[in-house]
């Protein structure tokens, strides 16, 4: 751990030191004083010892905090020992701490107006303390910040527009029918099912209303059982001393937990097993992000965006047992102290540059849910134990048992939920619910041990598994692949038993149904994000996405009944998440699958995300992956390609702030909003020190190659780290290649291996390229110079500037074969270069355009750009282009769609923000969107995701939520309610060029 | 041959005809309509173009101009006296506030630039439409245009005001159209003449002569009304174009709802308008005045859609 001691200079004191050391002060004299939170200061293993300084960059501030044996007591200088040190850009910075509200708190941490040495989980434990004595005045402060903003809103459009959120609703009532036979579809007459809306359902319909209405609950369940497990066998040693294998041990404490969690039926619901023991519960993971809600136990329930409920139980257990257990044990802190605090991890804790997925966990990835519902867990286990019987090694031999005993506990669970269903069946009054009960309880008795023989049987097969999959890892993108196609034999194995057109109609709707169930029952958790996050990734999920439709291994078409049982049920919901993917292969699947994903993507507003199979395909092929398994793809977290069932393709390792690249270029190294002098010394713009835009674009690449290569460097760490602290054996004995190798996931058991970036800011940088090439170099309009003092200014003193580049220069998506050759060098370049790295589970990085919410996040903390865009302005979503880049949305398309796939192997974003006129009937509106999306496939266009929605419409939702509490937006890739994003998001949205059909 | 110069040709328009469509629009009309959505089009030849939301003041076309027509003194900016349409300003002006209206291209130009959106129209059944101004006013180059473009397969609307002489148009322009958008805009000639500066018996007479051409052939003829209160959305006017539309069998028509924006237009080419300053004209029309013209026109068994 890195150590922060300074010889403290008493003349350079200021004013704000006092301040800040009378707050300490205060302070510990409450702690010292009162009872009530004194006993904050003990954990379950006894006193919490640690420190925190204080001080400002130019050291007039200089004092720390110090916690030791249930004594608190301030120093006038950063204690040596100290945990974690806060350092002030200004004493304006250390005086807005003490009286800024939590979101300034996270503004000044994003705007790095003050920074974090060390730790943060002692920075977090202080807040957490700090909260204790001023809790009421943060929350009050929260609420004085809502009411503002509220009160803003309403002024600015006091009236609701009822036919705006009424026009919404409407759609959903889906009227168009399928002409055309289509030769996947067995049984399902009008495989548009129009007769179906969701008020057939009522069931779903109660879930739904809940779901959009009920608060997440903080859950202690899972980190209780197996911190207890560990209290007990020890985490680094065990019992009796001996060091634990990673891969035993987890597997051990997983299946303790699977054991003994709460088996619980939801109410109402067709499957067994929910994730948590609250009606929708935030599981906390502490040895992944868990700690970073430490400062937020009191405040959680009372924050404006996705606020939690917490109950006073729970937030004791976590403060007192859990997080002391977890606070060094968790990947961050691992690395931090193996490392000792390494460049590559400040820089992602700074922000503004990259963002490492792996400090909260791997995931992303689809498991092999056709195995288990074929296998059960007993067969799987009969085939590991066969792979047991081989010769291996030490580590194989671990791994195998590993797997095994995991799959025990998920076994185990399966056996408790059954016999919870007879409990709950025993007492249950209503005759039809209790046939439904006695049912599950049979289901469960025969699934996940064994394997499925009906479709009932197979979803909660899967759903139980899935469970499972939870309580071994954090899902942030761990997804569910492609569920039509693994369901269809099941649903035909039930049809064919069927004798009446009845009974097949009646089977149609429970289906339809048990589908709806197992949508809403994927909603049953929320990830427990940290408040920081709402800024970061706001409004998003789990992100668990569904793939439908396109090819099978044999390239034949893939679309049968089950494709639009689900399409129905993403209708009717319109769900956030699950995250619906839909796959469309040009000259296989029919133009009559097409239209039903643009009338589906229509009702919803803004799902399912449209992939081209074709350009996916080609994305893939240089990847020497088999051609049957590449056409076996499914889409993980928000868009990414994952071959399903045997490909740890961490597709989602990082976001990747490409635009701090052209930002340290254009200041020699420097990045500005750090004022860190950070990469190497390449030249500098106002100096005339590039001669020609070559030396410039070779300036960026050298910039980007630094920073790409400390993520790449903390991406390893963090890897090592999950092979230590979190091996994953129960996904590990779901995913092909892992019981051959004798290798857990995370050490590259696998059949297939790669990590993806998410590459943010690709029609930002081009832009800036095509300004500075074609003013400075090409028509040498202005000098590199003059362009550099307008972006320093952000272009106050330099309208003209601005408009020159707004309006002159060629930009991407203006139809300008230049500007699209500007992007493919980019795309290639990034391509090449994280492709040429080596990679510790083997296997390569995969380079992706799309950017979840961080083009907002990371826009706010970045300055002006050569292409016009003002500093703290949002980037554009994924690679969409610019708004103003053309009049015309088939400019747009036409670009997008000639971007190489071959550099895009983590696929793309393009948002799509499309607006049907009103006097349009719904054919016509869906016959336009057809013919949008057929175009830019035929084009060679990747993917796409509509956004049905007009500027309008956000506006009124952003005043009046209530009336849209359902609505959906696509951020890049992922699918959020608009009324729980941030502002800064909403308005982003709202920004985003809006094309009339 | 005689050859327009182009306002614009806009890709994407889901209004001028079936599908996805690209609009060339031609610069140049024989009517001189006074409430003209396009007034940038009534002329044949080059403007100059000035839009102060635009403009970022950096002052660099007054400082261009070689005959200091432009000055922040004028009442207009632009001196319209004193400017020789060199356009040197536009050469310099950074933001675009500064437009040249109407540009030369040639036919294959053209083809070539509305080519790009092909596979656009070949999965939305679109194409191209001639708009303007007045495409027929250049009958050989619309002529040349058109056949180009049939070549290539693309499906052709015309958009016309009806002015023109039937026999070249028969020949030069109607072999190779898919589609006609016909404007009948006044029903009574002394209003015509008023209103549009013409008489409109020659271009009802084409109108008669086209619909009993299309009753042969495969073709689409729409008429359209522009609806213009107090001038074309009248009860006579209205009652006359329907009736007309249904002694003569037709089924079909548009209503074209009337819009304010054209105003702005016409001030960034330095026209005045008396339409402007007229509380009706100047703002957008009511559903409930839409409405009952439909209702007119449905009285008579005539289908203007939704």
């Amino acid at each position: 751990m890195l150590l922060y001691t300074q010889v403290s200079d008493k003349n350079r004191k200021s004013v704000t030191n006092l301040i800040i050391n009378s707050f300490l002060r205060f302070v510990a004299v409450n702690f010292n004083r009162r009872k009530s939170l004194k006993r904050f200061l003990k954990s379950s293993d006894g006193w919490l010892n640690f420190s925190v300084g204080m001080r400002t960059e130019n050291g007039s501030v200089e004092c720390g905090i110090i916690f030791r044996d249930g004594k608190v007591s301030v120093s006038g200088s950063v204690p040596e020992d100290a945990g974690a040190t806060v350092v002030f850009k200004s004493d304006a910075a250390g005086r807005k701490l003490l009286t800024g509200t939590p979101t300034d708190i996270i503004h000044m941490l994003l705007q790095s107006e003050m920074r974090i040495e060390g730790s943060i989980v002692y920075l977090n434990l202080l807040s957490f303390y700090l909260s204790l004595v001023f809790g009421k005045v943060q929350i009050n402060a929260m609420a004085g910040e809502r009411k503002k903003d509220r009160k803003k809103l309403l002024s600015e459009s006091p009236v609701t527009k009822k036919e705006l959120s009424d026009t919404l609703a409407l759609r959903r009532i889906s009227t168009l029918k399928c002409t055309e036979k289509q030769k996947g579809v067995k049984y399902l007459e009008d495989p548009y099912l129009p007769q179906y809306s969701l008020e057939d359902f009522p069931r779903l319909k109660g879930f739904l209303d809940y779901h959009l209405s009920a608060r997440p609950e903080v859950c202690p369940e899972m980190p209780l059982l197996v911190t207890e497990w560990h209290r007990k066998h020890g985490y680094e040693t065990d019992e009796k001393g001996r060091p634990w294998s990673p891969v035993l041990r987890k597997a051990h404490s997983f299946r303790y937990l699977m054991e003994n969690r709460k088996p619980i039926i939801g109410e109402q619901s067709l499957l067994a097993g929910t994730t948590t023991s609250k009606p929708v519960g935030c599981p906390v993971y502490p040895e992944g992000s868990g700690t970073l809600i430490w400062n937020e136990l009191v405040t959680i329930p009372f924050r404006t965006h996705n606020p939690f409920d917490i109950s006073e139980e729970t937030r004791e257990l976590l403060h007192n047992d859990i997080f002391p257990y977890w606070m060094h044990r968790n990947f961050r802190e691992w690395v931090r102290e193996k490392y000792d605090n390494p460049l590559c991890q400040q820089m992602d804790e700074r922000y503004a540059l990259y963002f490492t997925w792996k400090q909260a966990t791997i995931s992303h990835t689809i498991p092999d849910f056709p195995k288990m519902m074929k296998l059960g867990a007993s067969g799987i286990i009969r085939e590991i134990k066969k792979e047991l019987a081989k010769k291996g090694d030490p580590e194989k031999k671990d791994t195998l048992r590993a797997m095994i005993i995991t799959l025990e506990g998920l076994a185990a669970y399966g056996r408790n939920l059954s016999a919870q269903a007879e409990r709950d069946a025993a007492a249950e009054t209503d005759p039809a619910r209790r046939e439904e009960l006695f049912k599950l309880a049979k289901i469960c008795a025969r699934v996940p041990q064994g394997p499925a023989r009906t479709l009932d049987e197979a979803v909660n097969s899967m759903w139980i598994t899935w469970v499972g999959c939870h309580m071994e890892s954090m899902n942030a993108g761990l997804s569910l692949g492609r569920l039509d196609q693994w369901l269809q034999p099941y649903f035909e194995a039930d049809m064919k038993k069927l004798k009446t057109k009845t009974a097949r109609e009646n089977y149609t709707k429970h289906a339809i149904e048990l589908i709806g169930h197992f949508f809403m029952r994927c909603t049953d958790h929320f990830p427990l994000t940290p408040d920081l996050a709402n800024w970061y990734f706001g409004g998003s999920s789990s992100d668990q996405a569904i793939t439908l439709g396109g090819v099978t291994p044999d390239g034949k078409d893939a679309v049968c009944d089950m494709t639009y049982i689900f399409l129905k049920v993403t209708e009717m919901l319109s769900l956030r998440d699950p995250n619906v993917n839909a796959r469309f292969m040009p000259g296989v699947n029919s133009d009559a699958y097409l239209k039903r994903l643009c009338e589906v993507n229509l009702a919803t507003a803004a799902t399912p995300s449209l992939h081209n199979d074709a350009a996916i395909i080609k994305s893939l092929s240089k990847m020497k992956y088999n051609i049957r398994d590449i056409r076996d793809w499914s889409a993980t977290g928000c868009v990414e390609p994952t071959l399903s069932c045997k490909h740890i393709g961490h597709t989602n390792m990082q976001m990747m702030n490409m635009v701090a690249a052209l930002e340290m270029a254009m200041n020699n190294g420097r990045h500005p909003l750090t004022e860190w002098d950070l990469g190497p010394e390449t030249g500098d713009p106002a100096r005339g020190d590039f001669k020609t835009f070559d030396e410039f674009f070779e300036a960026f690449t050298k910039q980007f190659a630094f920073i790409i290569d400390r993520s790449i460097e903390y991406n390893h760490m963090l890897g090592e780290a999950h092979q230590e602290i979190r091996p994953t054996p129960f996904l590990s004995a779901l995913i092909e290649g892992c019981e051959r190798k004798g290798r857990d996931v995370t050490k590259g058991g696998a059949k297939y291996n790669s990590s993806g970036t998410a590459i943010i800011g690709l029609a930002d940088v081009t832009d800036s390229f095509m300004a500075i090439k074609k003013l400075v170099f090409d028509e040498k309009k202005i000098t590199f110079a003059e362009l550099k003092e307008a972006v320093n200014d952000n272009f106050a003193n330099r309208p003209d500037l601005m408009a020159l580049v707004h309006k002159k220069v060629p930009l991407f998506g203006s139809g300008s074969e230049e500007a699209v050759a500007m992007a493919n060098r980019i795309a290639k370049w990034a391509h090449d270069y994280y492709g040429s790295l080596p990679h510790y589970r083997g296997g390569k990085y995969t380079t992706g355009f799309w950017s979840m919410s961080n083009h907002v996040a990371f826009g706010t903390l970045t300055g002006a750009l050569p292409s016009g865009r003002l500093a703290g302005k949002a980037f554009t979503p994924g690679l969409t282009p610019q708004p103003f880049a053309s009049k015309s949305l088939l400019d747009n398309v036409r670009d997008v769609a000639k971007l190489d796939p071959v550099n895009l192997n983590n696929n793309i974003a393009f948002n799509v923000k499309v607006v049907p006129a009103a006097s349009d009937s719904r054919e016509k509106t869906v016959d336009d969107m057809f013919s949008y999306v057929k175009t830019y496939f035929d084009l060679g266009g990747m993917q796409m995701q509509m956004n049905v929605v007009t500027s309008e419409m956000l506006r009124d939702a952003m005043a009046h939520p209530e009336n849209y509490k359902n609505l959906i937006v696509r951020i890049s890739g992922y699918n959020a309610y608009f009324v729980t994003l941030n502002r800064d998001m909403q308005l982003e949205l709202i920004e985003r060029a809006e094309y009339g059909i | 041959m005689k050859a327009p110069l182009i306002l614009e040709i806009r890709g994407n328009s889901l209004d001028d005809g079936p599908g996805i469509r690209t609009v060339v629009f031609f610069k140049g009309c024989p009517l001189s309509c006074a409430w003209c959505h396009n007034p940038e089009s009534k002329r044949v030849q080059a403007e100059l173009a000035y839009d102060p939301k635009e403009c970022v003041r950096c002052d660099a076309c007054i400082r261009a101009c070689p005959e200091g027509a432009l000055s922040r003194k004028n009442p207009e900016f632009i001196d319209r006296k004193k400017c020789t349409l060199c356009f040197a300003c536009v050469e310099v002006c950074p933001s675009g506030a500064l437009e040249r209206v109407g540009r030369s291209m040639t036919v294959q130009e053209i083809v070539e630039f509305a080519a790009k959106d092909r596979p656009f129209f070949k999965n939305s059944g679109g194409g191209v439409t001639l708009s303007g101004g007045e495409p027929t006013f250049f009958m050989d180059f619309s002529s040349l245009l058109l056949s180009e473009l049939k070549k290539k397969k693309i499906h052709t609307l015309l958009e016309t005001c009806g002015f023109f002489k039937w026999e070249e148009f028969s020949k030069k322009i109607l072999p190779h159209l898919d589609a006609v958008y016909f404007d009948l805009k006044l029903f009574d000639d002394a209003q015509h003449r008023k209103y549009c500066g013409t008489t409109n018996t020659g271009i009802l007479a084409n109108f008669e002569k086209l619909i009993s051409h299309r009753a042969a052939g495969r073709m689409t003829v729409l008429p359209r009304t522009p609806l213009i209160p107090g001038i074309t959305d009248t009860e006579e006017n209205m009652a006359g174009i329907a009736s007309y539309l249904q002694k003569h069998g037709i089924k079909k028509a548009a209503l074209l709802s009337y819009n304010p924006l054209w105003h702005e237009k016409s001030r960034k080419i330095g026209v005045r308008n008396d339409l402007a300053d007229r509380t009706e004209t100047s703002q957008w029309m009511s559903r409930e005045r839409i409405e009952r013209c439909k209702s007119i026109f449905a009285e008579h068994g005539i289908d203007t859609g939704p």
